[in-house]
C-alpha cells in the first residue's frame, strides 16, 4: 500500500534502475579486463624491446602525435635503424612501451593469485564458521577481526619487506590481507542461506551435514564473493604499485607499473613526464576497468 | 546509557588493540628478517654481531621480549604499561615522542582532504539521487567509479607536473614549507595550528599553499566512494515514509531534500570513519610523493630499516586513533539521527 501511495502521490521518486538496452559500461569494462589479461600472457613478446634491458637512449622523450604516422611508415617500410620508442626511455634507457605492455605479466599474475588464495581460503573458513556456529569458529572470526583492524598498506609492507621483496611474498601477504573480507562476506550469506528451506529438504532427505554444507549451502553463497573477486583484483593492483612505489614491491629490472612509475617521480619535477605518465595512465585505466566489470556484475547477479 | 555504551565500546577497543599488539610482535618476529645485521651490516664480525642483538635484547626468549615490551620489567626498560612504546633502533630516540612529531602531518592533511572531498561530494551525490537514472545521474555515477579506482600516487605525480612544472601556480612537491622556510616552534605540531600560534602569516599561507596539492589529489580519490555513499543513502532517504509524509503536508521539495539530506548523513558517517581509518596509512604514498613527512613516510622508514619497535608503535597508534574516530563517528550518528539511541 505504500509503495502505492509513492507511485500516485509522488512525482518522480521511487528510483527506477536505469535499464538500457546495452550495458556500455560493461562492455567497456569487460574489453580492459580483455586487453590487460591477453598483454599478461603475451605482453613480454610484443614489444619492440626486451623489457629488461636498457638501450643506449637515455630519457628520449616520445614522438609527438603528429611524429607517429611518418614514424610508423619508415618503421614498417624498414628505413630505421632501430624500432622507434612509442613511450620514450627512461632515466635508464629501458623502452617505455615495452615495459608497460609487459607489466601486466607482473601486476595482474600477483593480484589474480592473491585474489584466488584469499577467496579460496576466505570461502572455506567463511563456509565453516557461518555452518558450524561454536566457539572455535567463532575464534576463526575474532582472528579475522583482528587482522582486519590493522592497517592495510603498513602491513602489506611489514610483510613483502621482512619476508623479501620477491612476487611470491607480495602474492602471500596480498592474500593475507584480503582473506578476511571473504570470509566475511561468504559468512554472512551462508547464515542468510542455513535457515532456508532448501537446506531443511536437504536434511530431511537424510544429506550429512558435510554433504549439505559442500552440495548445497556453498555453491549459492558464493555469488558475493565471486563478485567481489573483481574488485580484489583491481585494488591489489593498485596496492602491488604502491608497495613498488615506496621500494616495499617487487625488484628493478621486473617489469611492473608502480616502479615505472617510481623510476619517473624524481624526473617529473624536471618535466620528463613520460616515464611514470604512461605506467600510471595503464593502472588507472586497468584497475577502473576492474572495478567497471566488478560493479556491472554486482548489478546483474543480485537484483535477482 | 550513553556513558555504558562509551565504556563497553573503550573496552573492547582495549581489549581488540592488546591482540593487535601480541600480533604485530609474533608476526614480525616470524618472518625471516634479521634487523641485527641490517643494523651492524653484513660484514661485521661476530662480537660485534652478538653484542648488537644483546643491546636490542634480540638474544633473550621471545615471551620474555614480549614481556619488555608490554611493560612487566619496569627495571629493564619502560613498556606499554608505563605508556611507553620503546626506543628506536635506528635513530636511538624513544618511538612515542617520532610519532608524535610525525603524526600531525598526516592528521592534518587528511583531515583537510577529508573536509574537501566531503564539500564536493554531498552536493555532487545529492544531484544524483534527486535524478535518477538521468544522464546526470550516470555521469556521477562514472565519475565515483573511476575516482575511486585511482593510483592516487600516479595522481599527485601528474598533478605536480601540471601545476608546478607547467603552470608554476603550485610549490615544488618539498616538504609542508619550502626548505629554505625555517619552520616555526612545534606547539601543537600541525603546521597550520603552530604558525598561527607563532602569529607568522606569511608562513601558514605558504603552508596551506604546500598543502593544497596534495589535500586535492587525496579529496578527489576519496570523492568516489563518498558520493557513490551519499547518492545511495540519499535515494533510501528519499523512498521513507517520512518523505512521503512530509511531500504530503506540502512542503517545498527543496526543505524536503534538506530533511532527506540530513538522515542519509548519519549511515554516512559510519563509512567515512572507516575512510578515514584507513587514510590514516593509506595517505602514506601521497605523503611520499610529496615528501611531507608523515606517519606513513616513518612507516616506510622503520619497515625498511627492520626497526621493529617503531613498526609496532606506529601500528598500535594507527588503529587506536581508528577505534576512537569510529567511536565518534558513531556518537555524532546517533546526534545527527534521533532514530537511532545507545
Amino acid at each position: 500500500m505504500s509503495e502505492f501511495l509513492h507511485d500516485v502521490l509522488m512525482k518522480k521518486p521511487i528510483y527506477v534502475p536505469p535499464k538500457r538496452k546495452t550495458d556500455w559500461l560493461m562492455r567497456i569494462g569487460v574489453t580492459i579486463v580483455t586487453v590487460v589479461c591477453l598483454l599478461a600472457v603475451f605482453g613480454p613478446y610484443i614489444g619492440p624491446y626486451d623489457p629488461t634491458r636498457t638501450t643506449i637512449r637515455i630519457a628520449e622523450p616520445p614522438p609527438g602525435i603528429l611524429e607517429i604516422p611518418g614514424l610508423l611508415a619508415e618503421w614498417i617500410g624498414g628505413t630505421v635503424d632501430h624500432p622507434p620508442h612509442w613511450m620514450g626511455t627512461d632515466a635508464n634507457g629501458y623502452d617505455i612501451f615495452s615495459r608497460v605492455i609487459a607489466a601486466p605479466r607482473t601486476d595482474l599474475r600477483i593480484a589474480l593469485f592473491a585474489n584466488l588464495v584469499s577467496l579460496t581460503v576466505g570461502v572455506f573458513f567463511g563456509l565453516v564458521a557461518g555452518y558450524w556456529r561454536n566457539w572455535s569458529t567463532e575464534l576463526i572470526v575474532r582472528i579475522s577481526d583482528v587482522v582486519q583492524s590493522f592497517p592495510v598498506f603498513i602491513l602489506a609492507m611489514v610483510l613483502v619487506a621482512l619476508a623479501g621483496r620477491s612476487a611470491t611474498n607480495i602474492i602471500i601477504a596480498l592474500a593475507f590481507v584480503y582473506t578476511p573480507i571473504y570470509l566475511r562476506l561468504t559468512r554472512a550469506e551462508v547464515l542468510s542461506q542455513t535457515s532456508r528451506g532448501f537446506v531443511e529438504a536437504a536434511r530431511a532427505m537424510g544429506n550429512s551435514e558435510l554433504s549439505i554444507a559442500l552440495r548445497h549451502v556453498l555453491p549459492n553463497s558464493l555469488t558475493p564473493a565471486l563478485i567481489q573477486s573483481s574488485v580484489t583484483i583491481g585494488f591489489a593492483i593498485l596496492l602491488t604499485a604502491g608497495l613498488s612505489f615506496v621500494g616495499a614491491g617487487v625488484r628493478p629490472p621486473t617489469p611492473e607499473w608502480g616502479l615505472m612509475i617510481s623510476t619517473g617521480a624524481n624526473q617529473i619535477v624536471l618535466g620528463e613526464w613520460w616515464p611514470s605518465v604512461f605506467p600510471g595512465l595503464a593502472i588507472s585505466l586497468t584497475v577502473f576497468g576492474f572495478a567497471v566489470l566488478g560493479n556491472a556484475l554486482e548489478r546483474r547477479y543480485e537484483k535477482g | 546509557m550513553l556513558l555504558t555504551y562509551i565504556a563497553r565500546r573503550t573496552l573492547i577497543g582495549v581489549i581488540q588493540l592488546f591482540c593487535l599488539v601480541i600480533a604485530v610482535f609474533f608476526l614480525i618476529r616470524l618472518l625471516p628478517a634479521d634487523p641485527v645485521s641490517r643494523l651492524v651490516g653484513l660484514n661485521s664480525s661476530e662480537e660485534a654481531y652478538i653484542q648488537a642483538a644483546s643491546q636490542l635484547g634480540l638474544d633473550r626468549p621471545l615471551f620474555e621480549q614480549l614481556g619488555i615490551y608490554l611493560g612487566f620489567y619496569p627495571d629493564i626498560s619502560p613498556g606499554l604499561l608505563q605508556g611507553s612504546l620503546g626506543v628506536s633502533w635506528t635513530t636511538s630516540s624513544t618511538v612515542g615522542s617520532e610519532i608524535a612529531i610525525f603524526l600531525p602531518v598526516t592528521l592534518q592533511l587528511i583531515t583537510l582532504a577529508f573536509i574537501l572531498a566531503f564539500a564536493l561530494s554531498v552536493p555532487v551525490g545529492m544531484l544524483g539521487a534527486l535524478h535518477p537514472g538521468k544522464a546526470a545521474d550516470k555521469g556521477v555515477f562514472v565519475y565515483s567509479l573511476f575516482a575511486g579506482s585511482q593510483p592516487e600516487f600516479w595522481w599527485g605525480l601528474l598533478f605536480v607536473y601540471i601545476f608546478y612544472f607547467q603552470l608554476g601556480v603550485a610549490p615544488a612537491p618539498l616538504g609542508q614549507l619550502s626548505p629554505m622556510t625555517f619552520p616555526p616552534d612545534p606547539v601543537t605540531g600541525f603546521m597550520l595550528i603552530d604558525t598561527l600560534i607563532a602569529w607568522e602569516l606569511g608562513k601558514f599561507i605558504e603552508a596551506l599553499h604546500h598543502l593544497m596539492m596534495p589535500v586535492i589529489t587525496l579529496a578527489f580519490i576519496l570523492s568516489g566512494p563518498i558520493i557513490k555513499m551519499v547518492r545511495q543513502n540519499m535515494v533510501r532517504a528519499l523512498q521513507s515514509d517520512f518523505v512521503l509524509y512530509a511531500n504530503l503536508v506540502g512542503l517545498p521539495r527543496k526543505r524536503v531534500a534538506r530533511y532527506a539530506l540530513r538522515a542519509a548523513m548519519g549511515p554516512s558517517m559510519t563509512l567515512i570513519g572507516i575512510l578515514y581509518g584507513f587514510m590514516l596509512s593509506g595517505a602514506v604514498l601521497i605523503e611520499s610523493v610529496f615528501s611531507l613527512g608523515g606517519i606513513g613516510q616513518y612507516a616506510i622508514r622503520s619497515v625498511l630499516a627492520f626497526d621493529y619497535p617503531a613498526i609496532q608503535g606506529v601500528v598500535l597508534i594507527i588503529t587506536a586513533i581508528s577505534l576512537v574516530v569510529y567511536l565518534l563517528l558513531d556518537l555524532l550518528h546517533a546526534t545527527i539521527d534521533p532514530r537511532i539511541a545507545y
